[in-house]
């Protein structure tokens, strides 16, 4: 119960924040190459910073906050596979990103505000997660066991 | 000054956003994974497969954060973007505009980001967290930005060399 409510609350406070900053994990990036314009981009610094501060003054308060910092969170063995999915994987969430104008965290916001296109991203999105959970998943391990 | 009237930066709420993030972590048990307390791929993955465990029994995966309550970021994710939207009057009806382009876009990002286990959010989580892989993914997805800016920079100037000289 106590996460659920926990991150309702979060989850409402960095929606009303993000309709409101237009926060965006990816047009940050995508405006800095296009424009040289870093507003968004702060924003992304923020989070890091917002995060790292976080994590380091919770650890020495007695949170729960383990295995800080963790520095490597891939096993020897799994290195190549691993490294090699994390890049495509990347890649294609970065080139998805800048084609429909934002990351997941900003359609949910735009949709959020009544606008139709968005409301198609997120049919996709969660039919996609449908599509993951049935397919996705098994060629996952049929990859992993390639590599 | 009213609510309404207040002003937030991009840099201010990114802040309150990892903050945030690190403190539900911290002490309201978001956890494991570690670094989990804003993802918008895995979260909306956690909700939707444990209603679909729970009422039709499917087996499908979540993580242990979700175990007896799901995690519920990203309803409160539209709950308060529709709040914030209405209060100052930017919440309007608008068509929607290559439904299907916007459509394979969505169903594409879902599956990239749960096989890298993580939104371009959570990748800046997991950095702070100190996790090289995190870093590395970071980095892949700004190559993925580049690459998909210089896509449309290309795409755009084709599209007005073939236009038509009047």
């Amino acid at each position: 119960m106590t996460v659920s409510i926990a991150t309702l609350v979060l989850g409402f406070v960095i929606g009303y924040l993000g309709q409101r900053s237009r926060l965006c994990f990816v047009s940050g990036y995508r405006d800095f190459i296009l424009t040289h314009n870093t507003t968004l981009l702060k924003g992304v610094v923020g989070a890091f910073l917002g995060a790292l501060g976080g994590y380091i003054l919770f650890s020495h308060l007695g949170g729960v906050i383990p295995e800080f910092p963790i520095f490597l969170n891939v096993g020897i063995g799994t290195f190549r596979s691993e490294w090699l999915i994390m890049l495509v994987g990347g890649l294609g969430v970065g080139i998805v990103g800048v084609l429909s104008g934002g990351c997941p965290y900003r359609m949910h916001v735009l949709a959020a505000e009544g606008r139709k296109t968005q409301w198609f991203y997120l049919l996709g999105f969660y039919i996609g997660l449908v599509f993951y959970n049935l397919v996705t998943v098994h060629l996952m391990v049929v990859i992993r066991a390639l590599l | 000054m009213s609510l309404r009237q207040v002003k937030v930066s991009p840099f201010q709420a990114g802040l309150v956003l990892g903050v945030g993030s690190a403190l539900v972590q911290a002490y309201f048990k978001v956890i494991p994974p570690l670094a989990y307390g804003v993802c918008m791929v895995c979260h909306p993955r956690d909700l939707f497969n444990w209603i679909a465990d729970h009422l039709f029994n499917l087996n499908w995966n979540f993580s242990m954060a979700s175990t007896n309550w799901p995690v519920l970021t990203v309803v409160g994710v539209v709950l308060g973007a529709l709040t914030a939207a209405y209060l100052h009057g930017e919440l309007h009806f608008r068509p929607a505009q290559r439904p299907l382009f916007y459509f394979v876009n969505g169903f594409l990002m879902i599956n990239f980001g749960l096989i890298i286990g993580a939104c371009p959010i959570r990748i800046v989580l997991l950095s702070a967290y100190g996790d090289f892989t995190g870093v590395f993914t970071w980095v892949c997805i700004v190559a993925g930005v580049v690459l998909g800016t210089w896509f449309m920079r290309w795409y755009a100037r084709r599209s007005v060399e073939r236009q038509p000289s009047s």
